[in-house]
């Protein structure tokens, strides 16, 4: 079969010497002369030199080049280079064709001859390919620079306060009636025993009423229920539960709560009471009651309107707020969803003042359900402390792994506890400890606390003895037990799970959000256009939080900038209609979701916004339907032809 | 050196007569082979890379007309695993070449003519090990076809 060859221009580098003391190209070019695509070749003592590319440029409009090969180094140095001088010379950057006879010729090769040989063959073999290239052209499209933050702990916060104080517009939200996470509920946090609220309410401060606040919209007591569409164009769909009060017109003087008759628990305190309208503990923010339609008299359908008759703000409350959806267009998504501690019990455990970590801080905490004492269920302070560290973890039968933060908790939960009740008797049960960093050391080092180290966490007992209650552990140790507190493993939290199910984000072994890298690109979901902050990605600490936020809010930058579309590589996977039999295998194999299947014409489609070219697809799609453009088929025989030739 | 001298020395064929040809992905095993270079250790010459972004772009019909067309060997590395720029594309390349290592034999080929392999980026020695050892393998095999 004869074809027609595209006038090919052909560039033998030197390398300054480099190459030539290794490569005869006057013989290479002999050895090619008869190929029949008849080359047109140029020596040049150092391709990639400034001068040499203003030459080489006019050199390839004067022969009229239409397809180029370069012979000089890897693509890995100067791929971009050799690209760029196609775009001068007027020729489609894609019909370039590099030859890596450095790296991969002259340094590796002893004998010249052999070298020589080689770099002809290499040739003969990007001669074969770059007569199939393809012109391609990157496309671009416009993106929404609005950023959606989902959570509004620390890292949510901070996320979104940095996208504001770039100027972003931000939305951002939150499932609970008040923002902060976790954190703003502890009266102290580690290693420095700083104050929770203290840390955190200039924050939620800047976010309500600062400067960047004009940019933030705030949804609470909401939900994200639905995501379509794909990087710089998302539209996520959100439920917002009524709060039943007027945001802009309640002034926050919680006469409502005062007034209000009815009682509900407090589940942000694990213990007491609250109003059915009102905030779940002082100070938190946006200072906005909310009501409980579960346990509000009016709601029950009882005749009472206490709350609203004796509201000063006329209208402030509204009982018929219902429930709203949204649809909101953005560009990112920043997942901030967070962990969570789920209460467990060593097997069999029963009895008075057992608690987890979270209901002990929110117990000492000084707007908890005391008022910051320490005392048990009988109003009595207690007389001992048992932390159970490891409270779970490192164990096969509830959760593998160490969470890495508990230690630190520990640490300061005990300090504080033995500073509430004089003569305390705290000791710490652990397994293992990790208590890194400089300040945490402190942590330890001042630390009065008896360590005993226990084995199995089902193998503890709760035993009543003479001088009151103990604990005993497996191996046979007591200690006196009067209260104990479990530092259960951190647990990826419910809304971590649910944004993973919606957006089809991968999870790890644990269940937290998988990461486009580990060590690299931890902020990164796989899923392009999602970020992610905060302990979603795995057991974290409150300055983790503040990091990967600023973090993920930083590469959302980066990736969606006001002006600059969103420009699509054009090295992706693309199917042939015709050749396609529908039979899916692609859409599983895809690492990045960018295959979906088009029921109406029966054929898997590439999302290139999506597509990262990698060609799984392309070489187990058993139609050979789908092609890897700038790495076709057609492309890589003619490539192994012509090496072999 | 030497190691692919001696090795050399001891073969039954010429140098020039053995083809070998390497699917390299882009990320890991070539920038090893790269490595390799800036290292000045020695690659068998009678190696040609033919660069893929991702070794699981390496479809085994590639590998067996690869073979087809006179090839004496093939080769196709890796990133290892838990490594790839792809997140998974190397464990479908293993999955893979577990699937073509029995079918080359099914097909009258011996399976030492294929090779599955992992090289990292800074593999630069790995690489030159494998490929020499690959090429001398290969010598002493008859010429295929």
């Amino acid at each position: 079969m004869t074809m027609r060859y595209p006038r090919t221009a052909v560039i033998l580098c030197a390398c300054s010497g480099i190459i030539s003391e290794k490569i005869d190209w006057t013989r290479v070019e002999t050895l090619l002369a008869d190929h029949p695509s008849r080359p047109l070749f140029r020596q040049d003592q150092l391709a990639c030199g400034s001068d040499e590319l203003d030459g080489l440029c006019r050199w390839l409009q004067e022969v009229k080049a239409e397809r180029v090969v370069v012979a000089a180094c890897s693509p890995r140095e100067h791929q971009a280079t050799f690209r760029g001088l196609l775009s001068r010379a007027g020729i489609n950057p894609w019909f370039l064709q590099l030859v890596n006879v450095r790296e991969q010729g002259a340094w590796v090769t002893e004998d010249a001859a052999a070298a020589t040989l080689k770099a002809t063959r290499l040739i003969r073999g990007a001669l074969e390919r770059v007569n199939r290239h393809r012109p391609l052209a990157a496309r671009s499209i416009p993106v929404h620079t609005r950023v959606a933050v989902v959570g509004a702990g620390p890292a949510g916060m901070q996320a979104a306060l940095t996208l504001a104080r770039a100027g972003r517009e931000v939305v951002l939200i939150e499932k609970e009636p008040m923002i902060g996470g976790l954190p703003v509920r502890y009266d102290e946090l580690f290693p420095n025993l700083e104050c929770g609220p203290c840390l955190l309410e200039p924050v939620m401060g800047e976010l309500l009423h600062g400067p960047e606040s004009e940019q933030v919209t705030l949804l609470t007591l909401s939900e994200v229920t639905a995501v379509k569409g794909s990087f710089g164009n998302w539209i996520l769909s959100v439920r917002q539960k009524p709060r039943f009060v007027d945001v802009e017109a309640c002034i926050g003087c919680m006469i409502c709560q005062e007034v209000c008759p009815e009682r509900r628990q407090n589940g942000w305190n694990r213990a007491g009471e609250l109003a059915a309208i009102g905030v779940p503990f002082a100070g938190a923010l946006p200072n906005l009651p909310h009501l409980d339609t579960a346990s509000c008299r009016k709601f029950r359908g009882e005749p009472c309107e206490i709350c609203s008759a004796e509201c000063p703000v006329e209208g402030a409350l509204d009982f018929e707020a219902q429930e709203r959806e949204l649809e909101l267009e953005v560009g990112a998504i920043v997942l901030a969803t967070g962990a969570e501690e789920r209460p467990t019990l060593p097997a069999g455990f029963a009895g008075r003042d057992l608690m987890s970590a979270y209901s002990f801080e929110r117990l000492i905490a000084t707007n908890g359900a005391t008022g910051g004492d320490l005392v048990k269920a009988d109003g009595s302070a207690p007389v001992s402390l048992v932390l159970v560290q490891c409270a779970g973890s490192l164990d096969a039968g509830h959760t593998p792994y160490c969470s890495g933060v508990c230690c630190r908790e520990a640490l300061k939960l005990a300090h504080l506890a033995a500073a509430k009740v004089e003569g305390l008797t705290v000791t710490r049960l652990i397994k293992e400890q990790s208590v890194p960093g400089l300040e945490a050391g402190r942590q330890l080092h001042n630390d009065h606390a008896a360590v005993v180290r226990y084995g199995r966490f089902d193998a503890l007992s709760l035993e009543e003895g003479p001088a009151g209650r103990v604990l005993k552990t497996g191996e046979g140790t007591e200690v006196p037990a009067d209260m104990v507190v479990f530092l259960n493993p951190v647990l990826p939290g419910a809304g971590t799970a649910q944004v993973a199910e919606l957006l089809e984000l991968p999870r790890d072994g644990a269940g937290f959000l998988g990461q486009l890298h580990t060590l690299a690109e931890s902020c990164a979901a796989p899923l392009r256009g999602v970020y992610l902050a905060g302990s979603c990605r795995g057991p974290g600490d409150v300055r983790e939080a503040f990091a990967t936020g600023t973090a993920a809010a930083g590469l959302a930058l980066s990736a969606l900038v006001p002006g600059r579309d969103l420009v699509i590589e054009p090295e992706v996977a693309t199917v042939r209609p015709e050749a396609c039999a529908g039979c899916r295998t692609c859409l599983k194999l895809c690492p990045y979701r960018a295959i979906e299947w088009d029921d109406a014409a029966r054929m898997a489609r590439v999302n290139d916004l999506l597509c990262r070219g990698c060609g799984t697809c392309v070489a187990g799609c058993p139609s050979a339907a789908i092609d890897g453009l700038g790495f076709t088929r057609d492309m890589l025989r003619a490539e192994i032809k012509g090496v072999l030739s | 050196m030497s190691e692919c001298a001696v090795q050399r020395d001891s073969c039954c064929r010429e140098p020039a007569e053995l083809k070998i040809v390497a699917f390299l992905c882009n990320w890991c095993s070539y920038a090893g082979a790269d490595k390799a270079g800036g290292s000045a250790l020695p690659v068998p010459p009678e190696l040609s890379v033919v660069r893929v972004m991702c070794s699981g772009r390496v479809e085994p019909t590639l590998v067996l007309e690869t073979l087809r067309q006179g090839a004496d060997g093939v080769m196709v590395l890796a990133c290892h695993p838990g490594d790839c720029h792809y997140k998974e594309g190397n464990f479908r390349a293993l999955c893979r070449a577990e699937l073509l290592e029995r079918l080359v034999v099914q097909l009258g080929v011996d399976p030492v003519r294929f090779c599955f392999d992992y090289v990292s980026a800074a593999e630069g020695e790995k690489f030159s090990r494998i490929t020499c050892e690959f090429a001398a393998r290969l010598r002493q095999l008859p010429p295929i076809g």
